[in-house]
């Protein structure tokens, strides 16, 4: 059995967990619920060769860095970087948490997404800096776990590069 | 730490298990269930397997074992069942104890908390964004009533430009535009030679020239309370004694014709000093607006067709005035008597030469 722990990182409300509702099981509420301390889901992605079962740790979002509890992430061997694309502060948030567990348990696979892509006339990150990532040789996704865009991709990606 | 009594171990024991929901499990060196017990039904993980691996049957603990940092505390973790539990985990030689005691009030009290103050600081946010967005709206507003107010001035000036400002000022408000003067001085000059040079010198060197006749006509208007009417080709009219009437009409056209003559000879073309034509004839006209999209103000009457043939006659260099000019004249200007010449469509014509 391959199982892989992957950790949810982000800002709080920018969509953690609406976007493992959405991948696990393909709903979205418009209702705020703020996670406290985290809940695990798991779900399996297939590959021709090979199933993944990822175990999704929905961590608590923060709004300040410091409270967050890296301990948390022992074991992980994946990351969901999450930032609210109408927000532009939560991408220093999500590369800042992304320090911290790099420092603690060493550099892991992530893939970094941009969520409430549906958020047209609110959207606040410039092409050019999601393309400047995108030169870091990052896996980035622009994202809606209101409509599913992406999501599948962004998951199905992560478990690619955990599974090798 | 002072040991407790036993009493008082006996009742934090009682108190922790049932208010918390005590329930443990006991992981080996393989990673397997090695034993377990306590609440594990309040927990929904009764059908955990003794011997078998623990991470294979309760996901939590995927990739947590061997932890080298024990003890372990992972606070309010949200279990299959919905139940919340803070994790303890601590280390018995070579094996592990998994301690779960329940959270699930404390987590709820929390979340309740934190779900306001998150909500709170969402809707500031918000607020600030739109507040931002208000702003930079304002300002765009702002700027293009700027734009406009700009446009209308530069149009309002245009118009002034091209019309006599109380002339201008009568069209705004719609008035029909059709004046008789009795007494005004008409001028017309044009440069010496200027279809021929412009040949020579070409198109950038022409405009120049010409743009340099028109700015000296325009500017030495404005000095001597003159009107410069149009251009036509080369030839620049203008008139003294409109739109206001004034008695030195005749003096004004003269001292602006002299000051326009000096003002050429200072300017080069095609090698030579630019030197002009000038001629003048004074008496009644009619002014008038025409046109309704692109407006033109000109003058009408047997004075401006006389004028012209007047600068048509004139040699280069040469001021050329009627004799009614010159007899508004008077004495201070010390003309040259030109005697009577014939002129096309107006038979003899005295007129003399402004000095030099």
């Amino acid at each position: 059995m391959l199982q892989k722990k992957i950790c949810m990182l982000g800002g709080f409300a920018v969509g953690k967990t609406s976007l493992v509702r959405r991948f696990v099981q393909s709903i979205f509420s418009e209702n705020y619920l703020t996670t406290v301390g985290v809940k695990i889901d798991k779900k399996s992605v297939a590959f021709p060769d090979k199933t993944v079962d990822l175990i999704l740790w929905d961590l608590a979002g923060e709004d300040d860095i410091g409270s967050f509890r890296v301990s948390y992430v022992r074991g992980a061997t994946g990351l969901v970087l999450v930032v609210d694309g109408t927000r532009p502060a939560t991408l220093a948030v999500a590369l800042t948490l992304r320090e911290r567990v790099e420092a603690e348990f060493g550099a892991m696979p992530f893939v970094l997404l941009f969520n409430k892509s549906d958020l047209t006339d609110r959207w606040a990150i410039p092409d050019g800096e999601i393309d400047e990532l995108k030169q870091r040789g990052w896996q980035i996704y622009l994202t809606s776990a209101l409509s599913g865009e992406h999501v599948d991709d962004a998951f199905r990606q992560l478990a690619s590069m955990v599974a090798k | 730490m002072a040991r407790l009594p036993k009493e008082v171990r006996s009742w934090i024991y009682d108190f922790f298990s049932k208010e918390r929901s005590a329930a443990y499990l006991k992981i080996d060196a393989r990673q397997c269930i090695e034993a377990k017990g306590g609440n594990l039904g309040y927990y929904g993980l009764l059908s955990l397997r003794t011997g078998e691996p623990v991470a294979d049957q309760l996901e939590i603990m995927e990739g947590l074992l061997p932890c080298p940092e024990l003890p372990f505390h992972l606070p309010m973790m949200e279990l299959p069942g919905g139940r919340v539990a803070d994790l303890h985990f601590f280390d018995d030689s070579g094996s592990v104890w998994l301690l779960f005691l329940d959270a699930t009030p404390e987590r709820d009290h929390q979340q309740r908390l934190q779900q306001k103050a998150y909500e709170m600081t969402l809707l500031q946010e918000r607020e600030r964004e739109l507040n931002a967005k208000l702003q930079s709206t304002n300002e765009a507003l702002r700027e293009s009533q700027e734009g406009l107010s700009r446009e209308y001035r530069r149009a309002e000036s245009l118009l002034l430009n091209i019309l006599p400002a109380s002339i201008a000022e009568r069209l705004k408000a719609d008035e029909q535009i059709a004046d008789n003067h009795a007494e005004v001085s008409v001028l017309f000059a044009d440069i010496v030679g200027f279809t021929e040079r412009a040949r020579s010198v070409g198109a950038a060197t022409t405009i120049a020239i010409l743009n340099y006749f028109f700015r000296a006509a325009d500017l030495l208007s404005e000095q001597y309370g003159c009107e410069k009417i149009k251009t036509i080709g080369d030839c620049v009219m203008a008139v003294a004694g409109l739109p206001v009437a004034r008695s030195d009409h005749a003096q004004a056209i003269a001292n602006y014709a002299l000051e326009l003559r000096e003002a050429a000879r200072r300017e080069r073309f095609a090698g030579e000093a630019l030197r002009l034509r000038i001629g003048i004839h004074s008496g009644p006209i009619v002014a008038g607006v025409i046109g309704k999209r692109r407006f033109v103000y000109d003058l009408w009457g047997d004075t401006v067709n006389l004028a012209a043939r007047i600068q048509k006659a004139a040699e280069p260099d040469e001021i050329r005035i009627s004799d009614a000019t010159h007899q508004l004249l008077g004495p201070d200007f010390a003309c040259e008597p030109l005697g009577e010449t014939e002129l096309r469509g107006t038979g003899l014509v005295r007129m003399w030469r402004l000095p030099a």
